[in-house]
């Protein structure tokens, strides 16, 4: 099956530096494809190459039909009701008005704006706009959607109706996304597959859950965070989420000095033959500071690297080797 | 009370000269050390409607509107073009645009008359237009680059990327969301225009009489009734300007 975007080799310049190299990648027809980087990676520059609104300096881009690119805090037309945003692709088409009518009044209920219709993009609030532009994006059945951190600008209950929103497009629309964002949350609810960008390349193309337990690189590991990192035998660094670090009556003797209470999980803080990691706990019944435990780590979590790659995945739990910290 | 004396201050300042020349408009044999006229006659503003004057005044009418819509028409893409540069480029790109209404005009006017001779316009209404809209484009280009500075780019990026050619995004964006401000630039290019003296004199040669050279004409002939009534009405579309944009400042979004 013919991908929905093929991009090969592509340099996409921006800021001062020397840019994007050696993009590759390619999208499925109705696949939600994550690019994840941090700030200044890249990825709105990136977006707007594949939207043909910046310039690129290599490679090819090869799109199966109309890409549209949605703006971080998408703009409305501010002199054109909601009905006349969403009907602005199919007119500029010339669409006739009986089909224009169908499908916006469809687009519009498919985000849950119906009855907006009539009213004017000043009266509407954040939320609302980025649904009525999120019709407008996929009234004309684009073969390609690009979502510029789509969640970043919402409160945290706006995200996720806009989350269940995004979700529920492709319901009766089977165009693939390109979604950029810096989040891991948003990454995971999102993507079908996921491309990190970092020192302005691809590093790793993964499933969400791949990419999370196995890390192509050292640099991967670390951008995803809240992963514990320890320098093990030789020149290898061990990484391992808090939730791989168990209570085990054999294992390491560890301190605990301190607890981190996030909306993802409680996690205490373990002092460890003079490291510190973090080890995920009960929230509603968390150790005591300064509690002495013993503690082992779930080889499934574990990878580990040397200069900076990824070489071997430890078969036996990582208590069996020197911890150098 | 320090207030009310300036505000009749600026008041009479305003509405004396106006007043005067409604009165020496009107007055006949009129001289020092007379307060009013000893006699009126109407006779200057019938030959507003019928005579010399009125043609001028056709004359300055369609020179101006014809300047205002096409200083309008090349003043927009460039104060676009402006608007969404940066940094030296805006910068050398204002100093550009400004360049034509820096230039004192009659030097503008001599530089220009050069090739208005070869391109056999000088001395014809066309070539005073096309002289009309050097200064106005400058003009309305700075003032377009103001006002698409404030439009959000994203705005138009949006249109391009769902779709919209180049001239749907300047027909059903980009003009639509500006046009009050296309009714001011018009306005704008209209009154540059019509007080336009030193370029209409060297590229007009004095076949193309506008009003404002009628004016001149009646003053250095000593006819103060006929360069009054010509003056007065000389006022008449900035008054009217500004009341439009009085009008439209209070109206409602």
């Amino acid at each position: 099956m013919e991908p929905a975007l093929l991009v090969q080799g592509l340099a996409v310049p921006f800021g001062s530096g020397p840019g994007l190299r050696e993009v590759t990648f390619d999208v499925a027809a109705g696949e939600r494809f994550v690019v994840l980087g941090a700030s200044g990676a890249g990825k709105t520059s990136l977006l707007r190459a594949l939207a043909g609104l910046s310039p690129v300096t290599d490679g090819t881009i090869a799109v199966a039909g109309p890409a549209i690119y949605l703006h971080q805090t998408p703009v409305l037309f501010p002199h054109l009701t909601v009905y006349e945003n969403v009907a602005f692709p199919l007119r500029i088409r010339g669409r006739p008005q009986a089909e224009i009518d169908g499908r916006v009044r469809a687009a519009l209920a498919s985000v849950h704006m119906g009855g907006f219709a009539p009213r004017m993009p000043r009266t509407l609030s954040g939320g609302q706009t980025h649904r009525v532009a999120l019709a407008r994006a996929v009234v004309a059945r684009p073969a390609l959607l690009l979502l510029d951190e789509p969640l970043a600008s919402l409160d945290p209950t706006l995200r996720e109706d806009m989350r269940r929103t995004i979700l529920g497009l492709q319901a009766d629309w089977d165009g693939a996304m390109v979604i950029v964002t810096h989040d891991l949350d948003e990454m995971s609810a999102l993507a079908d597959r996921v491309a990190v960008l970092l020192d302005r390349r691809i590093a790793q193309i993964a499933s969400p859950a791949e990419l999370l337990s196995r890390p192509a690189s050292l640099a991967v590991a670390r951008f995803l965070g809240h992963m514990n990192e320890m320098r093990v035998s030789g020149d290898a660094v061990a990484v391992f989420p808090p939730t791989a670090v168990r209570p085990q009556a054999n294992g390491f003797h560890a301190r605990v000095s301190g607890l981190r209470v996030r909306v993802r999980g409680t996690t205490a803080v373990l002092a460890v033959e003079g490291a510190e990691i973090e080890m995920s706990v009960d929230p509603f019944q968390p150790p005591e500071i300064g509690d002495e435990l013993t503690v082992g780590l779930d080889p499934r979590g574990v990878v580990t690297f040397r200069d900076a790659q990824n070489v071997e995945t430890p078969s036996v739990p990582i208590s069996s080797t020197r911890i150098v910290s | 009370m320090g207030r009310r004396v300036t505000l009749a201050a600026l008041v009479i300042s305003a509405v004396a000269p106006l007043m005067l020349l409604g009165l020496w408009s009107v007055g006949d044999r009129w001289f020092f050390p007379a307060l009013i006229p000893p006699t009126f006659t109407t006779d200057s503003w019938r030959a507003m409607l019928t005579g010399q004057l009125g043609a001028a005044a056709v004359v300055s009418g369609v020179v101006a509107l014809a300047t205002a819509v096409l200083s309008c028409a090349l003043a927009m893409p460039i104060g676009h073009a402006v608007a969404r540069l940066s940094g030296w480029r805006r910068h050398m790109a204002s100093a550009l645009a400004f360049l034509p209404v820096a230039a004192p005009p009659i030097a503008l006017g001599l530089g220009l008359q050069y090739t208005f001779v070869a391109l056999d316009v000088s001395g014809t209404i066309v070539g005073v237009i096309a002289a009309h809209v050097v200064p106005a484009t400058g003009f309305l280009a700075i003032y377009f680059s103001g006002v698409f500075t404030a439009l959000d780019p994203r705005i138009e990026d949006e249109a391009r990327s769902l779709g919209a050619t180049p001239i749907q995004v300047w027909t059903r964006i980009t003009i639509p969301i500006v046009r009050r401000h296309i009714g001011d630039a018009l306005a704008l290019g209209f009154l540059v225009s019509w007080a336009q003296v030193p370029l209409t004199l060297v590229i007009g040669g004095g076949i193309v009489r506008t009003l404002p050279l009628a004016v001149y004409d009646y003053l250095r002939a000593g006819e103060t009734r006929y360069a009054a009534t010509g003056a007065l009405l000389l006022t008449v579309p900035p008054i009217l300007a500004l009341l439009a944009a009085r009008r439209e400042r209070v109206a409602p979004l």
